[in-house]
């Protein structure tokens, strides 16, 4: 259970503070900016305690959230239910950051008190909270008869994350193949560690209470479904995926997935997660590095960088930045790139590399000579890892939606009314290449 | 907090509060209850103003309520009086048309922390738990626990316990949460909340549809429930399955820690699920959620105690990436040192060879440390790369390679040659107290290897004016003698000196001390200096006590899932022994296994058992260091004299044994696991006169009796007695602690 909770500013000024149980007092508030958030130090560990007391906390940009508690919690629980807080959050007012903390303070206390009572984590899907929560705040008595049958109904529901009697005049529904894909390679192109961790984002506007089945593919089901389907998928050079492991939304019936490994369900009105997945074979890196350095005399460097897009060459990829870091008593830079622009930026130390588009099948390459002020300091440079940011409008996975097909029996909508978008994007996690 | 000012400040919003004109425009109306509340966070206190609030809470627009119900509840205990004015209109709204205000009204009511509140919410709260929206009795069930907490140590109610029973079987499913909690609470005295068969059937149904905090809860509660048959164990299990591929790590924590527990017959079942859920928690720990990653890997430490080779395929996955925070990076070197094999100790090492470099001092630190725990298994290629290592003349670098060498000679003599060459020139590079007295002590106990080792203690002789640490010079004294005995010639004038400044000049007692006695000790001759300095300069089984020996799952199977994997063992018995004693009544936890789980010792039981020798005419000599085989050889020779037997009862913890004895000074020389059947342990004592007591303990495999035999090298009742009393009450002691 949670005693208490705590939202912070960068500065340790308290924005939110909700207590739950007596066992937590105002001193807790004060502990924790003292100890934590004015700490000189870097932060030893995301549990701390002060005087028997166990303050979890998270950052979001430069807000600072606590939940406090005395006792013995599982302390997973207590993360996700932080990170939860924060989805809610950013469902009603987007960003986490101090200005919208500040205005929206009155509403933080609602949510506060709907998701937890006592310290108990309460109800927490953003759709089910709006029926409670409404930003401007409607009047008792003029509520409709309809808005309150509709609460009861919400809350004495067999299905805890969707309401009845939703309409819709356009049945639409949205399908986001999210991917982050996170790489650590030796300087010799080795491939030390990779995987991509990935989401599926549904936004569903369905009417009714719509039996959804999502199919994907997942390489166990395609080799289940027979060698016909399989030789046919192989043509056309189809590939199937190995899903390390993979976790569903709560709406999941999981026995099916288990028993015949297929997935169906009733979604939750608007977005929500389907599902989260890993993999870590036959990972289509979208960009490969390759760093050269050499050291000219004391006082002098040369480092030239490779990129090469490794993916169709009808698609491109966004928003590239490479990162190169240059050791900490550099003086001077002269950076020659073929392509997109270049700069040195001495406050982080290190060479951006921008480029706004790139095809697939591509190479560009990056040169710079780094002058160097001659130290008697005989540390050797450590020489952090080249990283990279991008977005490829592909799952780096190899991952595709095979269908999802809606059906809605009382309902009289079929499932070729139903408007389906689906898009997949591929981001750059940790991805690193030592040099 | 008195702010500056704050008295102003109340005054204003008491007058803005007050105004017609406002309380009639409902927005401006609001905004100032919004000022009120905002200044309330910051901590400024404004319950001058709680009439004016009351006032407030009369209206229909549902956010001031909310609001003004959130004043109420902060600030109730303070204006209990007035806030009873305030309960009126609760309990109007309690009977309100809309399920909403009604839940609302309920859950503030019973949150005011006030004394007298119950006669007035008792009614409404058991109105409320018959009500036909699930909303409100979810508040409602909530409310019976806070009502039982504001009575306090006050009798349970009987007719509202089984009312929250029964409502275990209610439609909602947070309903059925609120109702475990609940009961929970009101029943802790009794032990909490009691899951019987049908109750435990019924919320296996129910789980499904529980949302993943309520999940969570439940299989906590499960854990107490113990099934009666073999069957319906692995029915449970089966249920519950799904369950450790769930997509909230807190949920499959939970159920990895229901399996363990109820599975704590059948090793090979528990192994299975550790198997199972090994893809789960590797995806935890490289989530993108940190705070998560962390949890993750504590646990995964946790899981390596017991099956060292468990993640060795995926060791990749700990390698640290630069920009990880610093708390998982150190967890991760820990994760790798301990899943080290011969497989993959090559690419191991050079990961953490890259790590000695980091910007980062600290985890540079704990990464050569790291190396240092790979050397006992791995001696040759770690003090390879610790030699390179203090190639790079860096401080932070040079003096931890130097502690780890101290280490390491201690528990691998094998490696001391190899140590002594790399160690010239390393003192150019040590500047901090720690360094300094690992360094000076290698050079103390293994000076005859090292050519040049009188000469670098004479320089810090020479500079032990300007020396600010004692611990240093007391280093330096003993180092200094004992190097004075192999090498007499180098030393002697050096010796002298030193002497000289630590009896005349010193200002530091101990130092000064230390210096009379080692003066004293000259005086009375070679002979005696060697029969107490020269102790044996390694001793490789101190490594395999010092271990944490393999493990049983069922060891911290409890534990697992709970902030003891965070924070470690250890401080967790600190926190959790201090919080025992401000506990006060209802907020005890369910703690009361780790007070004694953990290896300390409490402070108030080491000063009793470290008065014991003294009262006895027998005085046990420390740091009698018997090796193993002169052990065995000298147990075989002698003849029982003594056998006794004690009773045992429960959960036995060797290491605090084993330390507790440490204390008295009786030296464990072998022991067997933990949990082994039977559990064997043989310890040695010598007392002043040199009298030597052997002891072999022996706990019979029902844990119910430790049977105790001595022998002893001369045959002497007196003291045979003393000792077998001194034995008796460390073991009892022992036994208190646990209990």
């Amino acid at each position: 259970m949670i005693g208490g909770l705590f939202i912070y500013n960068h500065k340790g000024e308290v924005l939110i503070s909700r207590v739950y149980r007596d066992d937590i007092g105002r001193n807790a508030v004060d502990a924790f900016r003292v100890n934590v958030i004015h700490a000189r130090q870097q932060v030893r560990s995301p549990v701390t305690n002060i005087a028997r007391t166990s303050f979890f906390h998270v950052k979001r940009s430069n807000i600072w959230l606590a939940a406090v508690t005395k006792q013995n919690v599982n302390a997973a629980m207590v993360f996700e239910f932080l990170y939860k807080m924060c989805d809610v959050m950013a469902a009603y007012f987007g960003k986490i950051s101090e200005e919208n903390i500040k205005n929206n303070f009155v509403l933080i206390y609602e949510l506060l008190d709907e998701i937890l009572d006592f310290g108990y984590p309460q109800n927490s899907e953003t759709g089910a909270l709006k029926t409670f929560i409404t930003q401007q705040g409607i009047k008792s008595q003029h509520q409709t008869k309809e808005e309150q049958s509709q609460i009861t109904s919400q809350v004495t529901g067999q299905i805890g994350w969707r309401r009845e009697g939703i309409k819709y005049r356009r049945n639409e529904l949205f399908l986001d193949v999210l991917e982050s894909v996170n790489l650590l390679m030796s300087p010799q192109g080795q491939v030390l560690s990779a995987h991509v961790s990935g989401r599926v984002v549904m936004k569903s506007y369905l009417s009714g209470m719509p039996e959804c089945k999502f199919g994907m593919n997942d390489k166990i089901v395609i080799e289940k479904q027979g060698k016909g389907i399989a030789d046919e998928t192989s043509k056309s050079g189809k590939q199937s995926i190995a899903i390390d492991d993979c976790t569903f939304h709560q709406c999941v019936r999981l026995s099916k997935f288990d028993s015949e490994r297929s997935i169906s369900f009733i979604p939750p009105d608007g977005e929500f997660e389907l599902m989260r997945y890993r993999t870590t074979k036959d990972i289509i890196l979208p960009f490969r590095v390759i760093p050269l350095v050499r050291e000219v005399g004391r006082t002098k460097l040369e480092v030239k960088v490779v990129i090469k897009s490794n993916f169709k060459p009808s698609l491109l990829a966004q928003k590239i930045e490479v990162r190169i870091p240059t050791p900490l008593n550099t003086s001077g830079v002269q950076v020659i790139c073929m392509k997109g622009k270049a700069k040195y930026k001495a406050s982080e130390n290190a060479i951006v590399w921008k480029i706004k588009r790139m095809a697939g099948m591509k190479e560009s390459q990056i040169s710079a000579e780094i002058e160097l002020l001659p130290t008697n300091d005989k540390k050797k440079w450590a020489r952090p890892p080249i990283s990279m940011n991008f977005e490829v409008p592909f799952a780096p996975s190899g991952l595709k939606v095979r269908y999802l097909k809606v059906f809605e029996p009382k309902l009289n909508y079929s499932d070729h009314d139903v408007i389906k978008w689906v898009r997949y994007i591929g981001r750059s996690g940790i991805y690193e290449t030592r040099c | 907090m008195p702010y500056l000012g704050s008295e102003d400040v109340v005054k204003e919003v008491k007058k803005a509060l007050c105004n017609p004109h406002i309380q009639a425009d409902r927005l401006r109306y609001r905004n100032v209850i919004q000022r009120v509340i905002r200044y309330m966070t910051q901590g400024l206190d404004v319950s001058g103003v709680f009439m004016e609030m009351v006032k407030a809470s009369a209206t229909v627009d549902i956010v001031q309520k909310k609001l003004v119900y959130l004043y109420m509840c902060t600030y109730a205990p303070l204006k209990p009086d007035l806030a009873l004015l305030a309960i009126n209109t609760l309990c109007k709204d309690c009977s309100d048309p809309n399920p909403m205000v009604r839940g609302l009204a309920l859950r503030s009511m019973c949150s005011l922390r006030m004394p007298g509140v119950q006669e007035y919410i008792q009614q409404p709260i058991l109105n409320g738990l018959r009500d036909k929206a699930s909303y409100v009795r979810r508040v409602a069930v909530l409310g019976c626990a806070k009502m039982h907490n504001l009575h306090g140590d006050s009798e349970v109610d009987g007719a509202l316990v089984n009312e929250l029973y029964s409502l275990l079987r209610d439609q909602d499913p947070i309903v059925v949460v609120n109702c475990l909690r609940s009961l929970e609470e009101i029943l802790k005295q009794e032990g909490g909340v009691v899951i019987n068969k049908p109750i435990a059937h019924h919320l296996l149904n129910r789980m499904s549809k529980l949302d993943q905090w309520g999940q969570a809860e439940v299989l906590n509660f499960l854990l107490r429930y113990q099934p009666r048959s073999e069957e319906e164990l692995f029915d449970i299990l089966n249920l519950l399955d799904s369950f450790l591929k769930s997509s909230s790590p807190g949920v499959v924590m939970g159920a990895t820690k229901l399996f363990l527990i109820l599975a704590k017959k059948f090793p090979h079942v528990q192994t299975d699920v550790l198997v199972r859920v090994k893809g789960p928690l590797l995806a935890a720990c490289s989530s993108e959620s940190r705070e998560l990653c962390f949890v993750a890997l504590c646990h995964v430490r946790q899981i390596l105690h017991s099956l060292p080779g468990h993640f060795s395929s995926h060791y990749k996955k700990f390698f640290c990436s630069y920009s990880e925070p610093h708390y998982i990076k150190l967890q991760k070197v820990e994760v790798l040192c301990e899943l080290v094999n011969d497989e993959n100790v090559q690419q191991v090492l050079e990961e953490l060879r890259g790590y000695c470099t980091d910007v980062s001092a600290d985890f540079a630190q704990a990464a050569i440390f790291a190396i240092g725990g790979i050397a006992r298994t791995y001696t040759d290629q770690c003090v390879q790369i610790l030699t390179e290592l203090l190639g790079l003349r860096q401080e932070h670098i040079t003096t931890v390679v130097v502690q780890t060498f101290r280490d390491l000679v201690w528990l691998c003599p094998q490696c001391t040659e190899a140590v002594c060459q790399a160690l010239p020139g390393c003192e150019e590079n040590i500047q901090d107290s720690e360094g300094k007295q690992a360094l000076i002590w290698l050079l103390g106990v293994h000076g005859e290897r090292i050519p040049n080792a009188p000469y670098v203690l004479e320089d810090f002789v020479e500079n032990v004016k300007s020396e600010t640490f004692p611990a240093v010079k007391m280093e330096l004294l003993t180092a200094l003698l004992r190097l004075f005995l192999s090498r007499p010639a180098e030393c002697q004038d050096v010796l002298g000196r030193l002497l000289y400044y630590c009896i005349e000049e010193e200002k530091d007692m101990a130092v000064r001390d230390r210096g009379l006695f080692y003066y004293r000790l000259l005086l009375v001759g070679i002979d005696e200096v060697k029969r107490i300095l020269c102790s044996p300069k390694s001793d490789p089984t101190l490594g395999l006590l010092e271990d944490p020996a393999e493990r049983p799952v069922n060891c911290w199977a409890s534990d697992f899932n709970t902030l003891v994997p965070v924070y470690g063992k250890a401080h967790w018995a600190t926190i959790s022994k201090c919080q025992g004693a401000e506990r006060c009544g209802p907020e005890l936890p369910k703690t009361s296994s780790f007070a004694a789980s953990g290896p300390l010792i409490p402070e108030e039981n080491k000063e009793r058992v470290q008065e014991l020798p003294d009262s006895g005419a027998l005085t046990l000599v420390p740091n009698r260091q018997l090796t193993a085989d002169y052990f065995e050889k000298t147990w075989l020779s002698l003849k029982v004299a003594h056998q006794q037997v004690l009773p045992w009862r429960g959960e036995f913890h060797p290491d605090t044994l084993q330390m507790a004895l440490q204390v008295v000074n009786i030296q464990t020389i072998a022991m067997s696991r933990a949990g082994s059947q039977p559990w064997k342990a043989y310890l040695s004592a010598q007392d002043d006169t040199g009298c030597l007591f052997l002891t072999e303990l022996l706990l019979e495999p029902e844990n119910s009796e430790m049977q105790i035999s001595v022998k002893q090298n001369e045959a002497r009742t007196e003291t045979l007695n003393s000792f077998i009393s001194v034995l008796e009450t460390v073991i009892g002691t022992i036994e208190e602690i646990k209990s």
